[in-house]
């Protein structure tokens, strides 16, 4: 197992619980998807998982390591791509991947191997040795996105991984990850709003609302369970309820 | 209607929050400015009479001093046992002077015999700001008025000029002019040492204002960006201890600081020497005639190394140390503002209390020396960390030591404090979680 989720809670000072005792798992290779509407806590739980913020009350282990007592070694295994993030303008492409697979390994060869992979997956060519404030958004989600996966994290927690993305571009982004999580057995969590998206890529869903965890489970299981077409009507009357 | 439904948009997006509080703490900076300006002229204006301690006992002497009205001069006399130009700092001091005009022992002795007699004029210096430059006129205008006096003295006593009668009437009398400040008395004018120290003292705060204001806005629109560019999220979630993220940033903006202080010192120095012309800055002063040396060019910049008010290397370097730290609370003060920020426009907001933290103190003190100053003022301006850099020249060349020194412990403090609220800040949550009083629901959403 490589993400393991317990009563997992997140409460502010004025007694919101912006994340309320969830609780999930992600095997080895697997793609987990949390949905749910704005404000459900999606991004609370990234942020938990990805060491940002430090949880009320619960655990989770990233390859056997605690959130609380070893964000640094779950650091190692995890790479966080941001809804709506951005880079550092003022660096060249290259520079950019460089430098992120820096903070990775010290070592000169693995860093060379990372950026090489980068530079493969994120198809910009020669637009690498531009500065990114050149860039469109597209193509500065591409980069970040071919950070997020250079080092093969163990776990690698995608927010939005399409947004802003053309319909062919995002096509190929999700192909990406299919093809990683079962050739070379790398683990997603995404989290998303394109249904579609989700259906396509996902092996398990997480359906969010109002900081809980209203049902996990594999899409056809859901389609089954709820009586429903697609996960679009899935979510609507889990959500609904 | 139109017009009216678009009117009203630009000004609710003009006339923000930030802008309205920025008018009136403008407006109030000015008000102050405005009143402290008018009682110090008004200060000046009210007090027309000239100090003198007339040293000669003689009648003439005693009736040209009330003579002096006739000639637009108000003489207020003063009374001193054993004064002495060694002496001449303490007189001023006790007697709370700024100008004292003395006549010599042998004023009348000189004059009445054909000689050119002595005038000399003390001058204290005790501090920076434009309201303690030295206003000389008051002396300058009582050595004139005894000039056309001992010349209509002349004129009506002698029939008949020789050469020398002539060029005495001409030039009946010399004046010397003597400076006091930190106990100390050295002959030079005090309008022109007084003059460079001002100028001094005007160029160097505002190099500081400039090179606080920049670095801080600089390293607060760094944070800020990664914030809103999630830059930030990216990065702290690598294998990367937040400790390392936050040493790596301070140190790069106390590089940045510690090259900015050190352009700025290499250029003060420069700015200095120019005016020095190369090491040496002199005034000539009238000839003398007689057994007292009045002669020659005074070099003015000797006058300041005698008197403890120009910069050395040493009070240089305390001056550059000084700036450092002042950076440094400046860089980490907006540090910690800069993880407030949500967007561009609460960054703009967050930037405002450092701005006016630089500005306030920068402009008082461009008018008004602090030490000066009622201690409720003195002691609400030095509460203000950037006040210490903006008065540092002053209290080193005035003697303030203690003053200064204490300053620069309580910017260490203060240094400290904020550095340990920056790593609190980078290393709990407060980083991702803590907004501004008053944020939208949106911008907090967009936070969580």
């Amino acid at each position: 197992m490589i993400l393991e989720v317990k009563g997992l809670t997140k409460s502010y000072k004025k007694g919101i619980n912006a994340v309320d005792g969830i609780s999930f798992d992600i095997n080895e290779g697997e793609i987990f998807a949390l949905i749910g509407p704005n404000g459900a806590g999606k991004t609370t739980t990234i942020r938990m998982i990805a060491t940002l913020i430090t949880p009320t009350a619960g655990e989770a282990f990233v390859n056997g390591h605690s959130i609380v007592k070893s964000p640094s070694k779950v650091r190692e295994a995890i790479t966080y791509l941001p809804d709506e993030a951005g880079a550092y303008k003022t660096m060249k492409g290259i520079d950019y991947l460089r430098f992120m697979a820096g903070l990775f390994s010290s070592d000169k060869a693995e860093i060379d191997k990372y950026v090489e992979r980068a530079v493969n997956m994120c198809g910009l060519g020669n637009r690498l040795e531009e500065k990114i404030n050149s860039y469109s958004r597209g193509m500065i989600r591409k980069l970040l996105l071919s950070r997020a996966v250079m080092n093969r994290p163990k776990l690698a927690i995608l927010d939005e991984a399409t947004s802003g993305l053309d319909v062919i571009n995002a096509l190929d982004i999700r192909k990406t990850i299919k093809r990683l999580s079962k050739e070379e057995g790398m683990s997603f969590l995404l989290s998303s709003h394109n249904m579609l998206e989700i259906e396509y890529v996902s092996d398990r869903v997480g359906i969010m609302a109002n900081g809980h965890l209203l049902e996990v489970g594999s899409i056809g299981d859901l389609k089954e369970k709820h009586g429903a077409a697609n996960l679009e009507e899935v979510f609507e009357k889990v959500v609904s309820v | 209607m139109r017009f009216g439904n678009m009117l009203k948009k630009e000004l609710s997006q003009l006339l923000t929050k930030q802008a309205i509080i920025s008018m009136f703490v403008t407006c109030g900076l000015l008000m102050m400015l405005g009143k402290t300006m008018g009682s110090t002229i008004e200060g000046i204006a009210t007090n027309n009479d000239i100090n003198v301690l007339c040293l000669d006992s003689s009648q003439f002497a005693s009736d040209m001093l009330d003579k002096l009205s006739d000639y637009g001069t108000n003489v207020k006399r003063i009374d001193v046992q054993g004064f002495s130009s060694d002496t001449a700092a303490q007189t001023l001091h006790e007697k709370d002077l700024k100008v004292l005009v003395v006549i010599p022992a042998d004023f009348s002795e000189k004059a009445e015999s054909g000689k050119q007699a002595d005038v000399e004029v003390y001058t204290l210096m005790s501090g920076t700001g434009l309201a303690s430059m030295v206003d000389d006129s008051l002396a300058s205008d009582c050595v004139s008025s005894i000039e056309s006096y001992l010349r209509d003295n002349a004129e009506s006593n002698i029939v008949g000029l020789t050469e020398d009668q002539s060029k005495l009437i001409r030039k009946p009398m010399l004046m010397a002019e003597f400076t006091s400040a930190n106990g100390r008395t050295a002959k030079a004018p005090a309008s022109e040492l007084s003059g460079i120290l001002m100028s001094v003292n005007m160029i160097a705060p505002m190099a500081v204002f400039f090179l606080l204001f920049m670095a801080s806005q600089m390293i607060m629109t760094a944070i800020s960006t990664e914030k809103i560019d999630k830059t930030l999220e990216t990065l702290l979630s690598s294998p990367v201890s937040r400790i390392t993220v936050l040493t790596a940033k301070m140190t790069a903006a106390v590089i940045v600081a510690l090259l900015n202080s050190l352009t700025m010192m290499v250029g003060f120095a420069f700015y200095i020497s120019g005016m020095t012309g190369g090491g040496t800055m002199t005034v000539n002063m009238p000839t003398g005639t007689d057994e007292v040396d009045l002669s020659g060019a005074v070099d003015v910049f000797k006058a300041m190394s005698e008197l403890g008010i120009s910069l050395s290397a040493g009070k240089l370097a305390l001056v550059g140390l000084e700036l450092f730290i002042t950076l440094a609370i400046g860089l980490s003060v907006a540090l910690i503002l800069g993880a407030f920020a949500s967007d561009a426009q609460s960054t703009q907001t967050l930037i405002m209390p450092l701005m006016f933290a630089t500005m306030i103190p920068f402009m008082i003190t461009m008018f008004m020396d602090v030490n000066s100053m009622p201690f409720i003022a003195k002691a609400i301006l030095y509460i203000i960390p950037f006040t210490h850099a903006y008065t540092a020249i002053g209290n080193l060349a005035f003697g303030h030591t203690g003053v200064f020194i204490g300053g620069l412990v309580y910017q260490i403090l203060f240094l400290a404090v904020t550095m340990f609220f920056a790593v609190r800040i980078f290393t709990t949550d407060l980083l991702f979680t803590m907004k501004l009083p008053g944020m939208s629901k949106t911008q907090a959403k967009s936070q969580n």
